[in-house]
């Protein structure tokens, strides 16, 4: 493989490693404030590009524009999943983590029957968008427009965050929050307002990336499943509750399925992270920077 | 009455922990809750804190009742309580945590007012502000928690044990303080096995036995109780 080969691999690998850090990092987000994973994310995904599809089969608005208000969306939906459905589930007297893993499953099973039922199973895509297909030159290497937009938006996704988080009191209410969620009552804080608007923030960014995906992303009811399972293996691998491991974790997940797929035969891509999963489970298991 | 407890019943499982229990404390008092472990002490505070659901009874909290909000509520209304774990929020630095005390107020332009005044009471937090509040002393773990509470300006502060692991030259700092945040206008209602010391600046004590109230009256008049004087003082 010559050098220009390499770089452009390597190019294609980081920018999709970028959008799979802004897949998981919601994930991670809603775990590390109260321990519980969101086995619905893939489906709030799902539901995020139907969205974006929707509104540009629809009104014609296309998905670049499209994308606050998907965003916007599923901050609600995350907001009801939580004081609709895991809400209750966290009351279990008994064995209350496994009451969660289920609620959050019924979720996701509920969310695609829904799909099916109301927009079929079949493949849809957006057509005609203002990045769609389109490529760009940087340097000599040639990266499809809609997946840079994607990378852009990340990064400026994980600074926002990180302001959010250091820099405000709503951030400080999460921190908080996940260190002892028993506690912030003391200073007169609201946990279950604190849980609601972590759901909405978490299925904002999974929505968010969702609206970059439909532009260059077939659009089906199952179509979070892949994207959910390695933003499981993100998240695993950046360190459960970890923002940052979320977007380091993405980027070499993404550089490793881009080589994986130049060296291995299609068949076989994904065996790259699945690996580089089971070397985490075994070598750390709490990730690279995880606090568990 | 700031505070009027009345007829306070909680159970853990089926275990009556506190029974029938009814105190009052008055504004700018110091009072006293004392008796040994087990008599349920930290049940009446987590109670009235609304961390615990009492079984029967009420809390009224300046005429109001306050029994069935939720805790956050009730630290909302102006009664601030500092747990005997303390609680502190120990990744986030000693400047987060007094941030987040005074989180209720958070769109005030005078929010961080209070931070003068302990500054004043416990000068070492000023130079530990940057330090993650796990790695704190219990000393000073106690004087952060202490003013995180009154970073939400209680009108009430409710301490449990404060005294609890912690080397004695500090014990001393902590009862200082407390009169001097009585002084500012904030009454307090302090449990504690440390009978002596809290008598000392209280000006009404409460004793607990297995739940119930056995003993009530004037800091002096618990003080000179033969049984008192016998059980708790080792006199």
């Amino acid at each position: 493989m010559t050098t220009q080969a390499l770089l452009q691999v390597l190019a294609s690998g980081l920018l999709m490693g970028l959008l799979y850090a802004l897949i998981a990092v919601g994930l991670s987000l809603i775990f590390g404030l109260m321990d519980v994973v969101n086995f619905a994310h893939g489906d709030f995904l799902m539901v995020a590009m139907y969205a974006a599809f929707g509104l540009w089969f629809f009104t014609g608005l296309d998905p670049l524009l499209a994308a606050p208000l998907v965003t916007g969306l599923l901050f609600v939906l995350g907001a009801l999943a939580y004081l609709g459905v895991v809400r209750f589930a966290m009351r279990a007297r008994s064995n209350a983590g496994m009451v969660q893993i289920f609620a959050t499953f019924g979720l996701a099973i509920t969310i695609q029957g829904l799909a099916q039922f109301l927009f079929t199973p079949d493949y849809r895509s957006i057509g005609q968008s203002w990045l769609g297909e389109r490529t760009i030159n940087l340097g000599g290497l040639f990266l499809p427009l809609p997946q840079v937009y994607g990378g852009v938006v990340s990064v400026l996704t994980f600074a926002a965050l990180y302001l959010l988080m250091s820099r405000t009191d709503f951030g400080k209410a999460l921190e908080a929050t996940r260190e002892d969620q028993g506690a912030v009552a003391l200073v007169g804080i609201d946990r279950n307002r604190v849980f609601a608007l972590g759901w909405g923030l978490g299925a904002a960014l999974v929505g968010l990336a969702g609206a970059v995906l439909a532009i260059f992303y077939y659009v089906h009811p199952q179509v979070g499943g892949p994207f959910s399972t390695i933003a499981y293996v993100v998240v695993a691998l950046g360190g459960f509750g970890s923002i940052f491991g979320a977007l380091v974790a993405g980027v070499i997940v993404g550089l490793i399925e881009a080589l994986a797929t130049t060296i291995l035969p299609p068949a076989l891509k994904s065996i790259g992270i699945y690996s580089l999963y089971l070397a985490v489970v075994f070598l750390r298991p709490r990730g690279l920077f995880g606090r568990l | 009455m700031l505070l009027e407890v009345e007829g306070l019943t909680t159970a853990y499982g089926g275990l009556i922990a506190i029974s029938d229990i009814s105190i009052a404390v008055a504004p700018g008092e110091i009072v006293a809750v004392a008796g040994a472990n087990g008599a349920g002490k930290s049940t009446l505070l987590k109670s009235i804190a609304g961390m615990e659901r009492p079984r029967a009874g009420h809390v009224r909290f300046d005429g109001q009742g306050i029994e069935s909000l939720p805790a956050h509520e009730i630290t909302a209304r102006g009664l601030a309580y500092v747990p005997e774990n303390k609680r502190l929020f120990p990744r986030l630095s000693v400047a987060d945590n007094l941030r987040l005390g005074s989180y209720l107020h958070r769109h005030r332009a005078d929010r961080e007012a209070p931070l003068e005044q302990v500054f004043a009471l416990f000068p070492r937090l000023r130079e530990r502000l940057a330090q993650r509040a796990g790695t704190l002393s219990g000393g000073e773990q106690q004087m952060l928690a202490i003013s995180r509470a009154l970073m939400t300006r209680p009108r009430l502060l409710m301490l449990d044990e404060p005294s609890q692991g912690i080397m004695p030259k500090l014990v001393d700092e902590i009862f200082q303080a407390v009169t001097t945040i009585r002084a500012t206008g904030v009454t307090v209602l302090i449990v504690e096995q440390r009978l002596a010391e809290s008598l000392e600046i209280a000006d009404r004590a409460y004793v607990l036995q297995t739940g119930r109230v056995s003993l009530a009256g004037t800091a002096a008049e618990v003080r000179d109780n033969p049984e008192v004087r016998r059980a708790y003082l080792g006199i």
